[in-house]
């Protein structure tokens, strides 16, 4: 759609603090239910933005950021749907912008791209904060938050602006785009996914002896376990927690009283018994 | 790893407590948790920024400092809104100088079950309930209202949770603290113990790796064979790989190479499961999550559409229904 200079700049600072917004800050701002009517206003249609908000803020209800999963992006949905339902003059009622939906998930699923992306990069500069740390260097780890902050906002913001002036035809090859390298977006998704175990792998350096072994398998298990039962899967990891706690405990109580113990024993052989 | 942290501290008097300034900077910082998310030590950077405050009073020492940034820097996931929790008690045992080893198992043990218990509390509870009361605000009378209230419930919520456990935990911290100092080895092992078996269960929770290769005719899927012999089994191996290649010297930067390229290469060969989220002409999605570069073997089709659909509409019943229940009226979807 045609938009003046200033409506370009103010819908990328909003998109870049939203993007930032989706992880850190307040966590709240970039909900659909506020950056709707955001977006209805910069775009000059504040009631359709209020509703496109209500509508969006539905549809995410049923994909949640939980534990770590990343469903299609709700800022670049947003902003995209408020953007067609404003531009094709859609009726703001919940089944009016239906169709403004369904033409932003192109772009919704492209703002996950930018963030999959840049969790991967992200990875990259971990080295340099270990370095940092190694060097005591404070400003330099608040340094690599920046630097991931301006790489998000820069991302959305430019997405956000591209989507909204390109619209339905930018969708149209967005989509084509996705659909032709999607064995290359799918192994950014799987890759994403297992580095995770390089951060494992670095704990178990620092608390694995040989004795230990059994205690991760027997943690690994317990986990599966509590995953395959329907009802309590969301609880996996406290009830882990307890039973390990349970075994902790007794261990600690077991060496402590072993401990004692010997203090007396040795006590009682010096006494000559 | 080219820098040892080192078992101990050298300065092990233990640091004056914290003042109740620097304990609410925190909070606030606590909101950056995942300011430098990344899939390697997630919430890592952002955790070690946050409590920056703290450690730098905490070690006036200037090679304590380094110790206690390095291992701080470990794989951390834990939720956003009650992170100040694992703050409280982390920073409770950096002022008393405990060994780092117990520092790390404590801290990943306390961080991995919060996620759960938050992601229930705000993202299935509180976003859902406020959201849905708001969206229909915004939907049935057009009203800005539903923003506001929105804003002001869930932000009040979450600072009061940051605010409270932050102190709360801290005092809890530094009074159970004295108690373990006098059996301090055998705290050290249990705490390894609780924090092993905790890697062990996030490794199962977390590991989503799996194969997408389908064989024979009619075709079975090579994963659910491998479920039977134990579920999450590649997660596991790959864990286990990497922590042998780790030890024997390999930088985390290596690992993370290898593991894109591996990633990369295998989805091109359509050999792990993967979503592109990508859709066609007709919003339909890729069958199997994407369509590999090279096919050598054919992905067998979905369950009948009825079915898939009668599923989608049961569940979209579901929701509607538990949405009723808690007194939110959702018109179904045509």
């Amino acid at each position: 759609m045609e938009i003046s200079v200033i409506q370009a700049i103010m819908i990328f600072v909003v998109a870049f603090i939203m993007g930032i917004d989706q992880f850190s800050f307040l966590e709240s701002l970039y909900q659909p239910v506020v950056l709707g009517p955001i977006m209805g206003a910069i775009l000059g249609n504040f009631e359709l933005g209020v509703v496109v908000g209500g509508a969006y803020q539905l549809v995410q209800i049923g994909s949640m950021p939980i534990g770590g999963a990343q469903p299609p992006n709700a800022i670049m949905g947003t902003i995209m749907t408020a953007a067609f339902a404003i531009s094709m003059g859609l009726e703001p009622t919940a089944d009016g912008v239906g169709l403004a939906v369904g033409l932003a998930i192109p772009f919704a699923v492209f703002g996950q791209y930018a963030v999959t992306l840049t969790f991967t990069i992200m990875s990259g500069l971990m080295a340099k904060a270990d370095k940092c740390a190694e060097e005591a260097d404070t400003k330099g780890i608040a340094m690599i938050n920046y630097t991931e902050m301006a790489i998000l906002g820069i991302l959305f913001g430019v997405l956000a602006v591209a989507g909204v002036m390109g619209a339905a035809a930018l969708g149209d090859s967005l989509r084509s785009f996705s659909f032709q390298w999607s064995w290359l977006m799918a192994g950014l998704d799987a890759a994403g996914g297992a580095m995770k175990f390089v951060g494992f792998a670095i704990l178990m350096k620092v608390m694995m002896s040989g004795e230990m072994w059994g205690f991760l398998l027997a943690g690994f298990v317990m986990a599966n376990i509590c995953a395959a039962v329907p009802g309590m899967s969301g609880a996996t990891l406290l009830m882990c927690a307890m039973v390990g706690l349970a075994i902790a405990l007794y261990d600690y109580q077991m060496n402590t009283r072993i401990k004692e113990n010997a203090g007396s024993n040795a006590g009682g052989f010096t006494d000559g018994i | 790893m080219a820098y040892n942290i080192p078992e101990r501290y050298q300065d092990l008097t233990p640091a004056p407590k914290l003042d109740k300034k620097t304990l609410n900077k925190m909070v606030w910082m606590s909101c950056f948790l995942q300011a430098s998310f990344n899939y390697e030590r997630m919430q890592a950077c952002g955790w070690l920024w946050g409590i920056l405050p703290g450690l730098k009073k905490i070690h006036t020492n200037k090679e304590d400092l380094k110790a206690s940034m390095a291992h701080n820097l470990d794989f951390l996931n834990t939720h956003p809104f009650l992170v100040t929790f694992v703050m409280g008690i982390v920073l409770s045992l950096e002022q008393n100088k405990v060994d780092t080893a117990t520092i790390r198992s404590v801290r990943i043990s306390a961080a991995g079950p919060l996620g759960g218990i938050g992601d229930a509390l705000f993202w299935l509870t509180l976003v859902p309930i406020v959201g849905g009361i708001t969206a229909n605000l915004a939907l049935e009378q057009a009203s800005i209202l539903g923003a506001v209230i929105f804003l002001v419930v869930f932000n009040a919520v979450q600072f009061a949770i940051r605010y409270f456990l932050m102190h709360w935990s801290y005092n809890l911290g530094t009074s159970a603290v004295g108690m373990l100092t006098s059996n301090a080895k055998e705290f050290t092992r249990a705490a390894s113990i609780l924090g092993i078996f905790t890697v062990g269960a996030l490794i199962a929770n977390y590991g989503s790796t799996s194969l997408r290769i389908a064989i024979a005719d009619p075709a079975i899927n090579v994963q659910s064979l491998l479920d039977g012999i134990m579920p999450k089994l590649i997660p596991l191996l790959i864990t286990c790989g990497l922590y042998a290649l780790i030890k024997k010297g390999w930088t985390p930067i290596k690992c993370i190479v290898l593991i894109l390229v591996c990633g990369i290469a295998g989805t091109a060969l359509g050999i792990w499961t993967g979503n592109s989220q990508a859709i066609d002409e007709n919003g339909a999605g890729i069958n199997g999550g994407y369509n590999p570069l090279i096919q050598w073997y054919e992905y067998p089709a979905p369950a009948p559409a009825e079915k898939t659909g009668q599923q989608a509409w049961d569940a979209t019943q579901g929701v509607v229904d538990q949405l009723a229940e808690e007194g939110i009226n959702v018109e179904m979807p045509e």
